[in-house]
């Protein structure tokens, strides 16, 4: 299904906000990702084409904005910032046990494909280090402890979604 | 003292419709609309002194009084981009007292007479965003926003827009890019925004601390504001306190005076964790050059420019505290990863030197450095000064310029040995 | 002439253009100011930071109250700046010489030092500029520097070397502002940034191979000529392009080869600077479609039908045969000619067939005439579309000019965007529409009423320039028959208001005659509205070929001789010429240079059913070829010399390039020894000679001669040459600019007339019949065309357009066999549904479908052909 058709209102929305539809193209996108989980080739030339453009200057903005994947991730993206004022009170040190307790390097996916953990430059909330943005949601002040039972309530939270199976 | 801006410390609602209405809310621009002319609030504007909070305090009146009468649209856009690290004020405001930066938003629409508002807002603040589209539904509900506004006859909408995660879109001309759906690359200017800025059109663009002042001005008068901080710094700061220091937060504090970093760190901020000495501050983020800290500067009272004899500002007044312990060069690879990171890619001093930069660190870090790399380093960095298209490339030279000059023991002890780290 | 101002260089005065680019400025006072990002054509962007100066201007003191001269504090780029009276710069300072040396250092920190096996290597601006302004060393360690990809391809034509690449957008800023096919961007960003293209085929625009001569380093390559030879080892000769109207400036550059046993043979295809023309750009084809030239298949002994069969023969027999048909026929010949030949080439054709007494000489495509209009009220001497802007009128009809002359489409596109009222008047929307300020639909057939209603609304104050014209008065009272509406009011009305007016008219949909009733009405509005006689105003007909207008004034026309002199009894058109062939009126027929039996459906019946001799010329064995009694093999334009002349009636020169293949002759000749055969005289010493000949007989090229061709002036700006600062690539024209011959009306006192121009037939399709239109594509399978195969991938399938209302109705999707019935013959392809194509017509592409398309618009039934089985 098209992102049109998944979306049309919300689209129209945005669309009637600018005075020019290019403008909408980063709201558009952002539709695009929540829809597919990051941005395909098809919703890039979807978007080119509902904001008159060539999907080349779509794909432009793609790569110029760090918050947008042109590449399946993790079901939930972990962002921790590492960046001076974070790392003056433990994020590295932070970043690594994260890394480690998930068996994943920084940019890497977990396995199940659940978790992707990425450090990040600042995100506004220096003076609450640690802090992470799960599928740009803040966790501040965090700890091991708090990441882990973080991590247990995403899991659960993700296992309840799953369709009813048998073996 | 009572806060001008992170009002909730003292009306712990005021983010609430009723309550900031009920303390005054609205009554600026609703004072804008009956009594003053469009003119006559850039006037008053101007005449408090207020100046941009978002780094280069800039005096926001007269911003507004490059705009030219006769062409239309005009457009206002709200710097809520709030990307130096160590920098999360904006965050607060829009968070706890968003009604008070939509009034100030459209005060300065009126006053421009612009038909519409963009906050651009960046894409980490992804509630955020959501919570203000929220507070705007409620003010347009309220009549502040829509058609014939309070029945002025004035039309005006208010709109957020996404970032995605790029620092130089806080640069105002590529945040005008961006919101028309390109590429954040700075313009070349002139033409400057308040003449040619998004879709051409007249555009004042302000910080969303600086537009959070207008409020009080307007109901209070220039001259109430003027009262507040020190000569040409008039009204209070948000101090972002982040780093080595026991309470990090923002702490709002009148220019001048008895406000002085010592004040800051070690009043407000409880002072250095573990009994460390401090060591430097960063006044303005990664932005600014660094400030070694000594009794003068720890004492000196803060107002713009009272730190130009050390080569920096206070900018958006970010104040990162490093102590004893922190490697300085380390604290400099730190900020130029970041700028090499954040570098648009569209000028060739500031792409080729931060990248350049990122990669002598990242040498001196793996202990493969020698002396002559510190000279290159520095060399790099000034031979991109005064030749960038925006500050971003010009900022980028502080980290290195600065940190080789305040503390060179640093790097040469990183020569041959390596490991930059925080300790 | 412009304002001037004055600006001090370097302490120097200058008076110089107010308000020009300060780069081009300083240039014009003898002064480079380096750049990579900058280039005349595309303006500034202001990325590089190469161009930074000391800048000064003048500024009020506010104590004193005298002007003064402020210096910035920071250098500032030159290329942002427009000269203004008192402007100071200073260029050659120790603080500008360290700005260039780190803004190179930096450029270089990142290049790859491959210039041994860079195909900019020699022609680089970098190198050049590294080596005036650079460091001697780079201080960047080798691990710490980016490897990218050395061979990336955007779409098959286009390579790009990352590594090289210096960022400057001019690519992308020429894609975006002048090709107008945003198809290249930046993906990524800082030094992560990097050229890409998305668009399906990889970067697909017409004008892409120009991008590789402006990349200020070799980071842009053709697959053509990359790897391919060394600037310097090659010889660069001046040709013409041959696929177009619009006579673009080119070079072949050659170089001799072992490889190919000793030869020359043509490494690229470059374009030359004539601002008149081309400015500094060609299209795609032009560039690349040139690999026929050097093809195997090339025609390279004469042949002769022996027992049904082309055998190969010596030029004696060939030519003795074909003296002797033509001698046996006497007066009942005729000859077709392509507008690839020359004006040498169809002088002489011409010339022998009136020699035998015959007129039926006719242009090949037969669409487009009107030369003789054109000669009367075409484009004024000194015609330049560049300075076409704001204030002006340009008018585009029946004609989609991004596929049939590509550098007019884009030039007529420019002087839209610079502010001109672009008015396109077609059957079908095309992209032209898209610049356009006024878009005027009209029925296929109806143009010309179309025009006549433009000039009958125009009130008496407007035709007040043409109304003392022979014949004007009558014209009006005609054209007052046909009724305007509002849009065509406006467009009359702005055509009339214009400083200055161009009318491109086309032939899409149109028999000859009635493209020659459209170039009349044309040449009525515009004689009415005062816009002919005068440079920038006047006609230009967008022939289907490269030398129509050539064609055309060497008398490939039944109503003239050469010149557009009168004939004592006129001869037959194209259509009459096959009929009488069919009949065996015509007993010989010289086909040269076209393929008649590939493009036009009953062609090939003609020629099938007569008992007359088809001599051929050409260069391959065509379809038209292989039906022919005898084929004789010509040279192509870049083994002989010659002349072309432009739809703005510019005589243009090509030299020879190569060596010629085989045993094959220049066109001219191999029709004068056939001449000399039957007594017309020796051949020509060579086409210059010839050309002088022609300048005797022919009044327009009175005073052409070699000579005046090969004048060349400083062009502006110069990007040429010496000069590596805009272009890297050489594009200097040293071999002449040409002369465009002036029209009548720019004469005193000719006798210059208009007359009525008759409104031809709107067809009307019958139930279950539609319109069919044959259309021009630029890439097409047309023989010469289709040898390269570098741009197979972009020619598109055959296939017929048809809107999607009407494909609704016909119960058709996208990608149906369709059949068309035109005359008995039936031709299939796939339905290509497109909103662009009006309802009740649909479009065929010529040279695309294997069973050939009509020549000009018909009715036929169109149906959807059921899915064999297997
Ligand atoms: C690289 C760069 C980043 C910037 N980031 C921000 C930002 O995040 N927020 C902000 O308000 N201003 C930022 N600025 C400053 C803006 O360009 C501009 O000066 C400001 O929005 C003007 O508003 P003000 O006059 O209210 O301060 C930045 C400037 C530069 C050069
Ligand atoms: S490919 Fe060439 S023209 Fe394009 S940005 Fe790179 S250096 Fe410039
Ligand atoms: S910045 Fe002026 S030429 Fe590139």
């Amino acid at each position: 299904m098209s992102l049109l058709e998944r979306r049309k209102e919300d689209i129209e929305r945005h669309l009637a906000k600018y005075p020019q539809k290019q403008s909408a193209v980063m709201p558009l996108l952002y539709i695009a990702q929540e829809e597919y989980g990051y941005i395909t080739e098809e919703a890039m030339e979807e978007i080119a084409s509902i904001v008159d453009t060539d999907v080349t200057q779509v794909r432009g903005i793609v790569g110029f904005y760090t918050m947008y994947y042109s590449q399946e991730k993790g079901k939930y993206l972990i962002q921790i910032c590492t960046d001076l004022p974070c790392a003056l009170r433990g994020a590295e040190a932070f970043s690594a046990k994260v890394c480690e307790a998930l068996g994943i390097q920084p940019g890497e996916t977990t396995d199940d494909g659940l978790f992707t953990v990425e450090n990040v430059m600042c995100i506004g909330a220096c003076d609450r280090a640690p802090v992470i943005q799960v599928n740009f949601k803040f966790y501040e002040n965090m700890d091991m402890d708090s990441f882990n039972d973080l991590i247990e309530a995403l899991r659960r939270e993700h296992d309840a979604m799953q369709p009813y199976s048998h073996e | 003292m009572t806060h001008i801006l992170l009002r909730e410390l003292d009306i712990p609602d005021i983010g609430k419709m009723e309550v900031y209405l009920a303390n005054g809310g609205y009554d600026g621009l609703k004072k804008a609309l009956s009594d003053h002319q469009p003119d006559d609030v850039i006037n008053i504007v101007r005449e408090s002194g207020l100046r941009g909070r978002g780094g280069a305090g800039f005096p926001a009146g007269v911003k507004w009084s490059f705009v030219p009468k006769d062409v239309f649209p005009k457009y206002v856009c709200v710097n809520a981009d709030e990307s130096e690290p160590g920098t999360f004020k904006d965050r607060q405001l829009m968070e706890n007292n968003p009604h008070q930066l939509i009034e100030g938003a459209l005060i300065c629409a009126y006053a421009i007479q612009a038909s519409a508002v963009y906050i651009y807002i960046r894409g980490e603040y992804w509630d955020i965003a959501d919570h203000l589209d929220r507070k705007i539904a409620e003010a347009r509900k309220k009549g502040f926003i829509g058609k014939n506004i309070l029945k002025s006859g004035w039309d005006c909408e208010v709109y957020t827009h996404r970032g995605a995660g790029a620092y130089i879109c806080g640069e105002e001309t590529a945040l005008l890019e961006s919101l028309e759906g390109k590429r954040g690359q700075p313009r070349l200017r002139p033409p400057f925004p308040a003449s040619e800025g998004l879709y051409a059109k007249p555009t004042v663009i302000n910080n969303v601390e600086t537009l959070s002042n207008v409020p009080y001005i307007l109901v209070n008068g220039a001259d109430a504001y003027r009262e507040i901080g020190e000569g040409d710094s008039p009204g209070t700061k948000i101090f972002c306190l982040s780093g080595c220091v026991n309470k990090p937060g923002n702490y709002e504090l009148p220019f001048g005076g008895e406000t002085t970093f010592r004040k800051l760190i070690f009043e407000m901020g409880g002072g250095i964790p573990d009994g460390k000495q401090i060591k430097a501050i960063l006044p303005a983020g990664a932005s600014a050059a660094i400030l070694p800290a000594t009794d003068e500067v720890l004492d000196t009272p803060i107002v713009y420019g009272a730190f130009r004899a050390w080569g920096t500002d206070i900018g958006s007044a970010s104040v990162i505290v490093l102590d004893e312990m922190v490697d300085i060069a380390w604290a400099a690879k730190k900020m130029i990863n970041f700028f090499s990171h954040e570098s648009c890619g569209q000028c060739t001093p500031c792409r080729e030197g931060t990248y350049w930069l990122s990669r002598l660190y990242k040498r001196m870090d793996s202990g493969q450095a020698d002396a002559g790399d510190i000279q290159t380093m520095d060399a790099v960095a000034a031979q991109m000064e005064g030749k960038c298209i925006c500050a971003l490339g010009e900022f980028a030279v502080n980290p290195v310029r600065a940190t080789i000059k305040h503390f060179p023991e640093d790097y040469e002890r990183a020569v041959g040995n390596g490991r930059l780290s925080r300790r | 002439m412009a304002d001037t101002v004055k600006i001090t260089i370097d302490d120097i005065e200058h008076e110089v253009p107010a308000g020009m680019n300060l780069i081009d400025a300083a240039k014009l006072c003898g002064v480079d100011i380096p750049v990579f990002c900058y280039h005349p054509k595309l303006g500034h962007d202001g990325n590089c930071r190469m161009c930074l100066v000391e800048l000064g201007l003048p500024r009020k003191n506010r104590e004193t109250g005298e002007m003064e001269l402020a210096w910035f504090p920071k250098l500032e780029t030159a290329c942002t700046q427009k000269t203004c009276e008192g402007m100071a710069i200073r260029t050659t300072t120790e603080r500008v010489t360290d700005a260039r040396r780190a803004v190179l250092e930096f450029l270089l920190s990142s290049h790859p030092l491959d210039c041994p096996i860079c195909d900019k290597g020699g022609e680089c601006p970098l190198q050049n500029l590294t080596m005036a302004h650079g460091p001697g060393t780079s201080r960047m360690y080798w691990e710490d520097r980016m490897h990218l990809g050395k061979h990336v391809a955007l779409g098959e034509l286009i390579f790009l070397d990352q590594e090289r690449c210096i960022h400057c957008a001019r690519c992308i800023r020429f894609q975006e502002k002048i090709a107008l096919d945003p198809v290249l961007g930046f993906d990524m960003r800082g030094r992560k940034q990097q050229i890409v293209t998305s668009s399906t085929p990889g970067f697909n625009s017409i004008f892409s191979g120009n991008t590789t001569d402006i990349c200020p380093v070799g980071a842009l390559t053709t697959a053509d000529f990359r790897f391919n030879a060394r600037p310097w080892e090659m010889v660069q000769v001046a040709t013409i392009c041959s696929h177009c109207p619009v006579g673009c400036n080119m070079s072949f550059d050659t170089r001799t080869d072992r490889l190919a046993g000793g030869r020359t043979t043509i490494r690229r295809v470059m374009p030359r600077q004539n601002e008149a023309v081309n400015e500094i750009w060609i299209c795609d084809k032009g560039r690349f479609a040139r690999h026929y030239m050097e093809h195997e298949e090339r025609l390279t002994t004469p042949l002769v039908r022996k027992g049904g069969m082309l055998v190969e023969a010596t030029w004696e027999e060939a030519i003795r045969e074909v003296a002797a048909q033509l001698k046996a026929a006497g007066p009942n010949i005729g000859a077709v000619a392509g507008g690839r030949l020359s004006n040498e080439d169809l002088y002489a054709l011409q010339k022998l067939i009136r020699g035998q007494g015959s007129g039926d000489l006719s242009a090949y495509l037969p669409n487009a005439t009107g030369g003789e209009i054109a000669a009367r009220f075409g484009v004024g001497v000194g015609t330049n579309l560049k300075y076409l802007g704001a204030g002006d009128a340009i008018v585009v009809v029946a004609s989609d000019l991004h596929e049939e002359a590509p550098i007019w489409w884009l030039r007529a596109a420019a002087a839209a965007r610079r502010g001109a009222e672009l008015i396109v008047i077609s059957g079908r929307e095309t992209r032209l529409d898209v610049e356009a300020s006024q878009s005027i639909r009209c029925a296929y057939g109806a143009e010309v009423a179309t025009l006549n209603a433009m000039l009958g609304s125009l009130p008496k104050t407007a035709v007040k320039a043409g109304e003392s014209l022979d014949g004007m008065a009558e014209a009006i009272v005609h054209a007052k028959e046909f009724t305007a509406d509002a849009a065509l009011k406006a467009a009359a009305k702005t055509i009339a208001g214009a400083g200055n007016a161009v009318i491109f008219v086309g032939s899409e949909g149109l028999t000859g005659e009635a493209s020659r009733e459209l170039a009349q009405a044309s040449a009525n509005l515009l004689a009415a509205t005062g816009h002919v006689g005068r440079a920038n105003n006047g006609l230009i007909i967008v022939w289907p070929s490269a030398n129509g207008q050539g064609a055309a004034d060497m008398g490939f026309d039944p109503g003239f001789g050469p010149g557009y002199q009168p004939v004592d009894k006129p001869g037959r058109s194209y259509g009459d010429i096959f009929a009488a062939l069919a009949d065996d009126v015509i007993k010989v027929l010289v086909i040269a240079g076209a393929d008649p039996v590939y493009d036009d459906l009953t062609a090939e019946e003609s020629i099938r059913k007569t008992k007359g001799f088809i001599v051929v010329q050409e260069m391959f064995l065509t379809e038209t070829a292989k039906l022919a009694d005898v084929v004789l093999p010509v040279q192509s334009a870049a083994e002989c010399e010659g002349t072309y002349t432009s739809g703005e009636r510019r005589v243009q020169r090509f030299y020879p390039a190569v060596e010629p293949l085989g045993e094959s002759l220049p066109a001219w000749l191999i029709t004068q020894r056939i001449g000399e055969v039957l007594g017309q005289g020796a051949p020509s010493v060579s086409a210059a000679v010839l050309l002088a000949e022609i300048g005797r007989n022919v009044p327009q090229y009175a005073g052409i001669t070699c000579q005046t061709l090969a004048k060349v002036e400083e062009q502006f700006p110069d990007v040429g040459g010496e000069d590596l600062y805009y272009g890297g690539t050489s594009f200097q024209n040293v071999r002449g600019l040409g002369v465009q011959w002036p029209t009548l009306a720019e004469q005193v006192d000719a006798p210059l007339s208009v007359a009525p121009a008759q409104a031809g037939e709107v067809l009307e399709p019958a139930d279950g019949e539609m319109i069919v239109v044959p259309v021009t594509l630029v890439y097409d399978t047309e023989a010469l065309f289709f040898k390269t195969q570098l741009l197979h991938q972009r020619v598109p399938l055959p296939h017929i357009g048809l809107n999607p209302a009407d494909a609704g109705r016909l119960d058709m999707v996208d990608g149906d066999l369709v059949s068309l019935t035109i005359d008995d013959h039936r031709v299939a392809a796939a339905a290509y549904l497109d909103e662009r194509v009006p309802s009740g017509v649909v479009t065929i592409p010529r040279r695309l479908q294997t069973q050939g398309a009509p020549l000009f618009a018909t009715t036929a039934p169109v149906v959807k052909l059921e899915k064999v089985e297997a």
